[in-house]
């Protein structure tokens, strides 16, 4: 539900990016998002989409890449990456504990929500100059 | 002449001509705004000496009536303020203010939480220099809030047994962050056929370090452990 307000602050920073390089076009948009971020990735290109209309950022491809949070046990230590592709991490949550000595594991990381790489267009001020030297 | 398909006969260090494509490598918060924002409140707060408690919770779960309930056993001893969160109306601002303490309501219209930037203009119109403690209602969503910072020392999750038995593990994210969990409406819980040890159980599974009380707020239990646990100890 709140991908469209996650999507309002990613188009405005784009949005500032494209200022500060002068580019008149974003082709593409890379972010690193965490998968214990409650966040919908469906959502957030759809909210994405529909923001960038009419603006510098229409068209371009928005690739995420999330990264994973790890579970980490606060007696011993241990930690694993937790393998989470879909949403029935929600239910094994809660039941997870330390294959060592037993005791609940906590959840850490996998909370990034960057953008990591703009691919954009630079300006093109002025048409191709042409051989003979005038415009 | 060759428009550089093909034959590279220079090779030049990539500078961005015009119309041409370029990367920009970086590292940017999305939520950079709204994290930024919750920063400068907490500071803000802090250098008041203000504390913020963050009550997040289902529709329905209570919040307004614990925080009230709270309200009347803190106020003769801490100077309290209250930001009510909501899509919409005053009904919870008016039960607060019946405590005689200064509220302000927040309407997020179409937003399905609280964010940074609505606490800094309600903090805009709370008299701080006046004041030990704000509460922060936020609204009654388990999953949009726990995205969204605002600048408070702790959170309070607050649910009801009215919610199911299965509440806890179906909502974990929602926990993670929790200073101290109320399971709340205590006193129905036989007739729903909800045992509230078991969810306190599934809590300390999420999150051991939160604690959990069990309250009523219809006849007082637990309110001053809550009070407690929130570290807000009468003085």
């Amino acid at each position: 539900m709140h991908e469209l307000a996650v999507a309002t602050s990613l188009t405005e920073a784009l949005l500032e990016l494209v200022k500060e390089h002068s580019s008149s076009k974003v082709l593409e948009v890379h972010l690193k998002i965490g998968k214990l971020r409650v966040l919908s990735i469906d959502q957030l290109k759809f909210s994405y989409e529909i923001l960038s209309k009419g603006t510098a950022l229409e068209g371009s491809i928005l690739q995420v890449e999330e990264t994973p949070g790890y579970a980490r046990c606060t007696n011993c230590n241990y930690t694993e990456k937790l393998e989470i592709d879909d949403l029935s991490f929600h239910f094994s949550l809660p039941q997870i504990t330390c294959p060592r000595c037993g005791v609940n594991l906590i959840l850490e990381g996998g909370d990034e929500c960057l953008i990591t790489r703009v691919r954009m267009i630079a300006p093109s001020a002025t048409p191709v100059v042409s051989m003979n030297g005038h415009d | 002449m060759g428009v550089g398909i093909g034959l590279p006969t220079q090779v030049e260090v990539v500078t961005s001509a015009e119309g041409e494509v370029f990367d920009v490598e970086l590292e940017v918060n999305i939520l950079r705004e709204n994290e930024r924002l919750a920063k400068e409140n907490r500071s803000r707060l802090e250098g008041k000496g203000v504390h913020a408690i963050d009550v997040m919770g289902s529709v329905g779960s209570g919040k307004t009536s614990l925080i009230k309930s709270m309200i009347s056993q803190l106020k003769k001893d801490l100077r309290i303020a209250v930001i009510e969160g909501d899509v919409t109306t005053t009904i919870d601002s008016e039960i607060i203010s019946s405590e005689g303490v200064p509220t302000v309501q927040v309407n997020t219209g179409k937003e399905c939480h609280l964010d940074a930037n609505l606490i800094r203009k309600a903090l805009d119109r709370i008299p701080l220099d006046r004041l030990d403690l704000i509460f922060i209602e936020n609204v009654g969503n388990l999953i949009c809030p726990a995205e969204f910072p605002l600048g408070s020392d702790r959170r309070l999750v607050v649910i009801s047994v009215t919610e199911g038995p299965y509440m806890v593990l179906k909502h974990p994210m929602m926990f993670r962050d929790a200073a101290v969990v109320a399971i709340n409406k205590i006193d129905v819980a036989a007739a729903m056929g909800v045992d509230p040890d078991k969810l306190s159980a599934d809590v300390a599974r999420i999150n051991p370090r939160a604690a959990t009380v069990h309250t009523s707020c219809r006849n007082g239990t637990g309110i001053a452990e809550v009070i407690e646990k929130l570290g807000l100890k009468k003085r």
